[in-house]
């Protein structure tokens, strides 16, 4: 057992914390989130160079060969800077899915683009309507339709998945310009892009299938939790953030003659937002550490963060503007922002409810339930 | 960075459990489960006490040198842990958590030789006599007087919500020895017999129907000067010391869980499909698991020789409130079968019913005597109150 983090991980922190307090923050955030693309084509450019979007991939793939504490360093400090350019959908959610199941000739021909900035990925994964990959000569023909495709108008390829007539599902690469798909975007509260899909007889090669494999629903809902723990790690900067802002705030607004710190029942709040905070992180931290062990496992840890993180980052937002008064329900500050991706965090990749209801069918049982958080050693 | 016990922890981790099943019999496992307040009656825990002395393990947490075992923290959470887990008494925390180590570390010799063996060997029981009738979280402004008579002090007043009082033979507790100056500079540490003459004991019995608490009257108590602690008008600096121990054994997550078990399965027994109970049983388990993880933060952090920082109060605040909302959630589940109450204590004797039927009856005064959690040990308001200095320089 050993939860210190180590000097790579304190030079990854202050290197992106650095960069990020420079570059980024909240006037780029609006300008960014206001422009017609969504996100900067420039600052994508800078996250290569820096090597942040190879992060997650082996060092063979193009990547560096950091782990899931790596990306949640990189996360948090994205989620405290408002970064809303596609990393979570297109590098830890895409390139995850191809660095688990993409063959070598599909992992060459993605993953390196995707760490240099030259690709960008979505994954339409949640569904209005089933999607089904129909075999024909030479491939397969796709047909559905998808929802909340975050990052959609960015991506140049969709990764989509699909039930295949076995009954398992594959994951299908499909270029944005593919015949029969049509990308609605839209735009989303926390100044985000998503997009809904339609899939209509979309003909794919044989060689779209990653992995050639037809039962990769397991794969598919690994890939989606270790994007869930990163979501996880950006929502707790986001709710270090507002806790932060609010604290600072209390100290500095005065009223009755003297800062509103000073009343206790605003110094209890204030302190209950820190709790917040370090509940989250705690929650965050187990959900990371779970994503190589075993599928039970991962499973009670990430929907566990998700559905704990979800309901503590609704607290700290709503608190934090209460705290804030009348400026706080408005966009002059940053606070509001924070706020907005908190819900979007809230909702997506399986929504704090969804995930609370996945958590409880496991935490039913009183053997799992029992378990305490410590592991037996790796065999 | 992981979560995984070293082999050696998973060694230590089976010779604990082999022990607990050797040592933990049935009946003694049964009378703790229907334990609904805080402490083990003597009767419960002193066999598993002195099994536990004859291992060398009855206070795990002291220097090896007073017979303790010389844990790593991760050890001694590992043990609390699977205490918990095979539903092991809770015994004499106040001479072991408490007024120990005090005395190692303000005691004289001839009171480390009179008292820390007796606490080993479970032939002394303690009881904390700090609280009055108009001191509670206000703790300094305390009156019960001593006031010296050559070798002795004689001294008068009162104590309250005195746990265990009239199952002990010893109490600790704080005077005023003085009324000059600050009123923490007035206050001095002793030690009483509780068969002293002039010192009588009214039991207050819970909202749970357990008598736990008393208040203890103190008239013309000799002590003699030698059953101080400390310097006479220093007690507060002892007093501080001994609420450390207190708060410092709070890696609680273990017994939270142990707690949250009994509360699936009563869930799944009474009301395995109902949406609202397991919504909640859900988020409980959320929390326990952030707090279980909080716990391990501080073990890490132990482990590596790094200071956990403030996080005393933090985990008191969260295992309080966690203890609460379990027992909160189990009454829920049973709906009107939590109003069947039986008086009579103990419960272990009283009842001969089925298991489920059992835990039915224990529901009702573990929610009512658990809403003492975030009172007792510095309420959750005055560990707000410290967090605010802690961590927001407030």
């Amino acid at each position: 057992m050993d939860l210190q983090y180590d000097s790579s991980h304190a030079i990854l922190r202050e290197t992106a914390e650095r960069f990020l307090a420079e570059r980024y923050g909240y006037r780029t955030f609006r300008a960014i989130a206001g422009s017609e693309a969504g996100f900067s084509r420039e600052m994508w450019a800078e996250f290569a160079g820096l090597g942040w979007l190879g992060l997650p991939f082996a060092e063979d793939d193009g990547g560096l060969g950091g782990g899931a504490v790596e990306v949640a360093i990189l996360m948090e400090a994205f989620g405290r800077a408002l970064v809303i350019e596609p990393y979570l959908s297109s590098v830890v959610l895409g390139g995850g899915l191809v660095a688990a199941l993409g063959d070598k000739a599909q992992r060459a021909d993605i993953l390196p683009a995707l760490a240099e900035g030259r690709r960008i990925l979505a994954v339409a994964n949640d569904e209005r309507a089933p999607t089904k990959a129909t075999p024909r000569a030479g491939g397969y023909a796709l047909a559905g339709a998808k929802a909340a495709v975050v990052g959609a108008g960015a991506a140049d390829t969709l990764l989509v998945p699909a039930r295949l007539p076995s009954g398992g599902a594959g994951v299908f690469v499909v270029p944005r310009n593919a015949a029969g798909l049509t990308v609605r975007p839209y735009r989303t509260v926390d100044g985000g892009r998503a997009a809904d899909v339609d899939l209509n007889d979309v003909a794919v090669p044989a060689a779209a299938l990653l992995g050639g494999n037809e039962t990769a629903d397991a794969a598919i809902a690994a890939a989606l939790d270790r994007a869930v723990a990163a979501s996880c790690a950006d929502a707790v900067g986001a709710i270090a953030a507002m806790v932060a802002a609010t604290v600072a705030y209390a100290k500095t607004r005065v009223q009755f003659g003297q800062p509103i710190a000073k009343f206790q029942v605003i110094q209890h709040r204030l302190v209950n937002l820190r709790v917040h905070e370090e509940e989250a992180r705690a929650s965050c931290l187990l959900a990371t550490l779970s994503l190589d062990g075993a599928a039970e496992r991962r499973v009670r840890a990430v929907s566990g963060a998700k559905a704990k993180i979800g309901r503590n980052s609704r607290f700290v937002a709503q608190n934090a503007i209460q705290t804030h008064g009348a400026i706080g329900t408005t966009e002059e500050l940053a606070l509001g922002a924070y706020a907005k991706r908190l819900m979007a965090f809230e909702m997506l990749y399986g929504s704090t409810r969804e995930h609370l209801r996945r958590y409880g069918a496991l935490i039913a049982d009183p053997k799992l339930a029992g378990d305490g958080l410590l592991l037996e050693p790796a065999v | 960075m992981d979560l995984a016990l070293s082999p050696d922890d998973i060694r230590f981790r089976d010779e604990v459990r082999a022990f607990l099943e050797a040592n933990l019999t049935p009946d003694t496992r049964r009378a703790e489960n229907l334990t609904t307040g805080f402490t083990s009656d003597p009767e419960v825990g002193l066999a598993f006490h002195r099994a536990l002395a004859a291992k060398g393990w009855s206070v795990p947490s002291w220097p090896v040198e007073y017979g303790g075992t010389g844990w790593t923290p991760v050890q001694s959470y590992i043990f609390d842990s699977e205490c918990a887990r095979f539903g092991a008494p809770v015994f004499n925390g106040a001479g072991q958590r408490m007024v120990g180590p005090v005395i190692m570390k303000f005691g004289t010799e001839a009171q480390k030789k009179k008292y820390l063996p007796r606490i080993v060997s479970g032939d002394d029981i303690w009881a904390q006599g700090y609280s009055e009738p108009g001191s509670g979280s206000d703790l300094a402004s305390l009156k019960t007087r001593a006031v010296s008579d050559g070798d002795d002090y004689l001294v008068t007043g009162q104590k309250i919500w005195t746990t265990f009082a009239h199952r002990s033979n010893r109490l600790f507790g704080l005077v005023r020895t003085s009324t000059e100056g600050k009123r923490q500079d007035g206050i001095t540490f002793l030690l009483f017999d509780m068969d002293m003459p002039g010192i009588t004991v009214r039991p207050i019995v819970g909202n749970g129907g357990d008598h736990e608490f008393n208040e203890v009257f103190f008239d013309n108590v000799r002590v003699p000067k030698a059953n101080r602690v400390g310097e006479e008008n220093k007690g507060w600096e002892v007093a501080k010391y001994l609420l450390e121990f207190e708060r410092g054994g709070a890696l609680q997550a273990g017994r939270v869980r142990a707690q949250y078990v009994k509360l699936v399965e009563l869930v799944r027994a009474r009301c395995p499909d109902d949406p609202d109970v397991a919504h909640r049983l859900a988020a409980l388990g959320t929390d326990l698991d952030a707090m279980e993880m909080i716990d391990i933060s501080v073990l890490s952090a132990l482990q590596s020789g790094a200071n956990p920082g403030p996080v005393s109060s933090l985990l008191k605040l969260r295992w309080s409130q966690v203890r609460q909302d379990i027992s909160e959630l189990a009454v829920d589940a049973l709906g009107p079968d939590a109003l069947r109450f039986v008086p009579e204590r103990p419960l272990y004797e009283t009842l001969q019913l089925p298991p489920d039927e059992e835990e039915m009856l224990a529901t009702t005064p573990r929610y009512l005597n658990y809403r003492a959690y975030t009172i007792l040990g510095g309420t959750s308001e005055i560990q707000t109150g410290i967090l605010a200095r802690a961590w927001l320089g407030l």
